[in-house]
């Protein structure tokens, strides 16, 4: 059963936005009447003479008289209809505009029309490309050679057929006399103008996406059509409602404010990259440059929104939180909005590492929420999905606006900025000038680059982030011993989801944070981003604790099966110590840890489960819980100690990697 | 053979649906005419009949399950050019009924849009039918008449090109194409050229040898000319000399 092509839709196609083409094939049957219209005088070529060519001022003349329109306007209306494909310049044919003057203009054949919309298909631009090569003897210009050698590619099954379509095309068009032929080539060539424009120019038929069903016929009333409309009667009533003086003082506030920031309302400075082709106003707003217009830094003023949605802003922001040691709020709400913008198939990890960063108790960048909010969370986490760390992420994002960002508006940081904020001159472009920027037009860096910027950036960032910051609220140091990655079945694990585990040769980060709170902390906190690079200097020093914790890890390993958790503990108690002074989080971390933990953990990178040391009372109030999991764990077939487990993972036992 | 039978009347049937094209790229124009509706709709028809023919011809062909494999491949092919043509006249046989629509020929008030092109087409429908005169002799009311018989006759394509598909498992894009890029620049081939890779000169039509011959014969009298012209200089030259010298 072949796929029929759904090209030949019989008329399914509707563009309602093209509503101008109806409109303006009326104007162009008026222009071209013979009395009435727009006078024709006939073109003359070498040995030919065509009738029917119209300049572009009678154009214009004719346009601004019909309508009662100025000069300017009716040129603008005139170079529609060109962008349309209802008049084709013959000289300049690749620029669809109207020059007033001389110049000479055709109408295009009713065939070649767009008003009847209909699709515009590969085949016959293959057809046509053909016919070219035959015309130009192999010589097409650059973006055609590419458009065929494309075409070539993807049309290859039907290419017989455009051969020799194009050759009998070609034969029959040799049959026309000498100018309908050339007539006939202009028309042609003029229509793949429009719907297929050379590098560097818009289309005049940009129009959006086909919609399936046409909004301007009229529907049946069938007892389906009722039912709609009353399904959305009854949604109307159910809705919200504000009052119309809070939302008309809203409305009016916003455009006061931002009056001034619209491009279309006020002036653009330095120039409108649109009017005048140039695209300094874009250079200087590019996301992240080093100094920010006056206007940019003037709108990070109005809301806590806007400074965040700019990424200069954002910047400017985290510096300020740096220097405040409170720059896990903002790195945990750019990871919940990563999360919940990001892929499906990395919702699972992404929510388990922002866990195991921010959220966990003893994480490295832990950030303060309120109890009810970290239950609701650590529920959730028991099946992430996108929107998961929801109410976590608004809580923070309050915290931050009501707190942090009065505070900075009034820092030093932002005075800084604001000081060397710029204010560009606005460009003054005579004619000419606007023409040669015209020409100079060039597209801008591939989108695929700039991603790749984007994407490296962050890696960088996440490799220098700075979690010296630590409060007194995180990290007792052993359970970061093993968090680190070493899971029971270092073997077995063998997701290669989790980039963090991958990162456990190299990070030594834990121990020597117990013991001397080095930046080494920051490798770990982002292993997945980074892997291994940072900090390659406190490498060093640190290598004699990864030897250490190796060791230590792999006598626990063997120990593992009926050795009881004391045993294991008082291996690493030492390092217990020194964090004895941390008082105790929230609440425990899995309020259901259930008996029946399973004995393989496979590739599970949380394998930190909250299990203390009954010598090392860290969390004192929960220590009976620790021991009750600790217990259930080893029984589970001993993920060993100190790790954290995370809630989800022990209702879900053999789900393997994210 | 049937392969030579088929790929002869897929030419034509080609030849036919580019002829239509430029038949119908002519309506609504200042060339269009009486005589245009008229040449549309014989070439129309004769398209049809092609079509039709073609279909039965292929479809027995490709049923035939004794076949080698590399004649199914070649019949597939066939099978590809052959759906394509109808793709391309159903697509044109509608845009004449619209357009056939908006410019009726007896409506005063309604003008022809002043292309530039005023000739006739006469020549194309000619080749399209293969004769070397066309006759005219519809009657005046052509335009509107003939419509009713294209809308029927576009319904009547349609139906057969959904029938082709659903009867004849081909699939069109494990089709192989004999030509590579370019093709169209060697010398003229048509179908029956089945040689994978070779492209020798099949039948050239009898225009372009005329049209070929006639570029090299002015190439070839331009070259006597200038030869012509350098004698005479050098003559002249050595005349002057001698008469000098004497």
């Amino acid at each position: 059963m072949t796929i029929r092509n759904t090209l030949r839709d019989h008329g399914q196609r509707y563009r309602p936005r093209m509503a101008c083409l109806k409109k303006a094939e009326k104007v162009v049957l008026e222009m071209q009447d013979p009395k009435t219209g727009v006078k024709s005088q006939p073109q003359r070529l070498v040995i030919t003479t065509i009738p029917h060519a119209i300049t572009g001022e009678d154009i214009i003349a004719w346009l601004a008289n019909r309508f009662q329109i100025d000069a300017q306007e009716a040129r603008n209306f005139g170079s529609m209809l060109a962008a349309l494909g209802y008049i084709y310049p013959i000289q300049d044919h690749k620029r669809l505009v109207i020059k007033p003057d001389a110049s000479l203009y055709r109408f295009q054949t009713p065939y070649f029309w767009p008003t009847q919309q209909w699709p515009v298909e590969d085949t016959d631009y293959a057809i046509y490309l053909a016919k070219r090569n035959i015309r130009k003897k192999g010589l097409l210009e650059l973006h055609e050679q590419e458009q065929y050698n494309r075409l070539h590619k993807w049309m290859n099954h039907k290419w017989d057929f455009i051969v020799m379509q194009a050759k009998e095309q070609y034969r029959a068009a040799k049959e026309r006399r000498k100018p309908d032929r050339v007539v006939f080539e202009c028309q042609e060539r003029a229509y793949w103008v429009v719907h297929r424009p050379p590098p560097g120019t818009v289309s005049g038929m940009d129009y959006g996406l086909d919609r399936r069903i046409d909004p301007n016929a009229e529907e049946v009333k069938t007892p389906d059509f009722y039912e709609k409309v009353m399904i959305f009667t009854q949604q109307s009533i159910m809705r919200p409602r504000v009052k119309s003086s809070v939302s008309l003082g809203a409305l009016v506030k916003y455009c006061a404010t931002y009056n001034s920031h619209d491009p279309f309302l006020s002036k653009c400075l330095p120039s409108n990259p649109w009017l005048t082709d140039d695209v300094t106003y874009w250079t200087l707003n590019m996301p992240n440059v080093e100094t920010p217009t006056k206007k940019r830094v003037e709108r990070w003023t109005f809301s806590f929104g806007e400074l965040l949605s700019d990424q200069r802003g954002r910047n400017d922001f985290r510096l300020f939180l740096k220097k405040e040691f409170s720059g896990e709020n903002l790195a945990f709400w750019e990871s919940c909005e990563d999360l919940k913008w990001g892929t499906a198939g990395t919702v699972r990890e992404k929510a388990e590492q922002i866990y195991k960063t921010f959220l966990a108790r003893g994480a490295p960048r832990w950030i303060n929420i309120d109890g009810k909010t970290m239950e609701i969370t650590v529920k959730g986490l028991k099946h992430p999905h996108r929107y998961v760390l929801d109410a976590a992420q608004t809580h923070i994002y309050m915290l931050m606006k009501k707190d942090s960002y009065g505070r900075y508006l009034k820092s030093p940081v932002f005075k800084e900025t604001v000081k060397r904020a710029i204010c560009p001159e606005e460009h003054k472009f005579s004619q000419a000038q606007l023409e040669q920027n015209a020409r100079n037009r060039r597209p801008s860096v591939s989108p695929i680059v700039l991603r790749q910027q984007e994407l490296e950036q962050k890696a960088k960032m996440a490799a220098s982030v700075d979690i010296t910051q630590l409060c007194r609220f995180t990290t007792p140091v052993p359970h970061l011993a093993v968090y680190s990655g070493i899971t029971d079945f270092p073997s077995s694990n063998a997701s290669p989801s989790l980039p963090f585990v991958t990162n456990t040769p190299v990070c030594p980060s834990p121990i020597s944070l117990a013991l001397d709170s080095t930046s080494v902390s920051e490798r770990r906190a982002e292993p997945g981003e980074v892997g291994g690079e940072g900090n390659s200097g406190t490498r060093a020093p640190a290598t004699g604790h990864v030897s250490k914790s190796r060791m230590a890890l792999s006598l626990r390993r063997l120990l593992r099966r009926g050795c009881t958790p004391s045993n294991m503990f008082a291996s690493l108690s030492p390092k217990c110590h020194s964090a004895a002074g941390t008082s105790s989080r929230i609440q425990p971390i899995s309020p259901d840890q259930p008996s029946q933990a399973p004995p393989r953990r496979i590739g599970n990178f949380f394998q930190i489960k909250v299990d203390i040391p009954p010598e090392c009372r860290i969390y004192p109030i929960e220590s009976e819980d620790e021991d009750e999991e600790s217990r259930a764990a080893s029984r589970g077939g001993g993920v060993g100690a100190k790790e954290i487990i995370c809630p989800w993972e022990s209702l879900t036992p053999q789900n393997g990697t994210g | 053979m049937g392969k030579e039978e088929c790929k002869t009347m897929l030419d034509a049937l080609n030849k036919v649906t580019a002829c239509y094209r430029h038949l119908v790229i002519a309506l609504g124009s200042t060339s269009d005419s009486q005589n245009l509706r008229e040449e549309l709709k014989r070439t129309r028809k004769k398209a049809q009949e092609l079509a039709v023919a073609n279909r039965t011809k292929l479809t027995s062909l490709l049923k035939d399950k004794s076949i080698s494999k590399e004649d199914r491949a070649e019949y597939e092919r066939l099978w590809v050019l052959f759906s394509s043509s109808m793709e391309l006249l159903e697509v044109d046989m509608k845009r004449s009924l619209e357009i056939g629509q908006d410019f009726p020929l007896k409506v005063p008030t309604r003008h022809l849009i002043q292309t530039g092109m005023t000739g006739s087409t006469t020549a194309v429908a000619s080749r399209a039918m293969s004769v070397q005169n066309m006759k005219y002799e519809a009657d005046s009311n052509i335009d509107t008449a003939d419509l009713r018989d294209l809308q029927t006759e576009i319904t009547q394509v349609s139906h057969m090109m959904e029938e082709m598909e659903m009867k004849v498992q081909v699939a069109p894009w494990a089709v192989e194409a004999k030509q590579e890029a370019g093709a169209e620049l060697k010398s003229n081939m048509s179908v029956g050229n089945s040689s994978v890779g070779v492209i020798s000169i099949c039948e050239e039509e009898p225009k372009d040898e005329e049209a070929g011959g006639g570029r090299d014969t002015g190439f070839a009298s331009i070259c006597a000319v200038f030869v012509f012209l350098v004698i005479v200089g050098v003559a002249v030259v050595l005349g002057y000399l001698v008469i000098n010298m004497s």
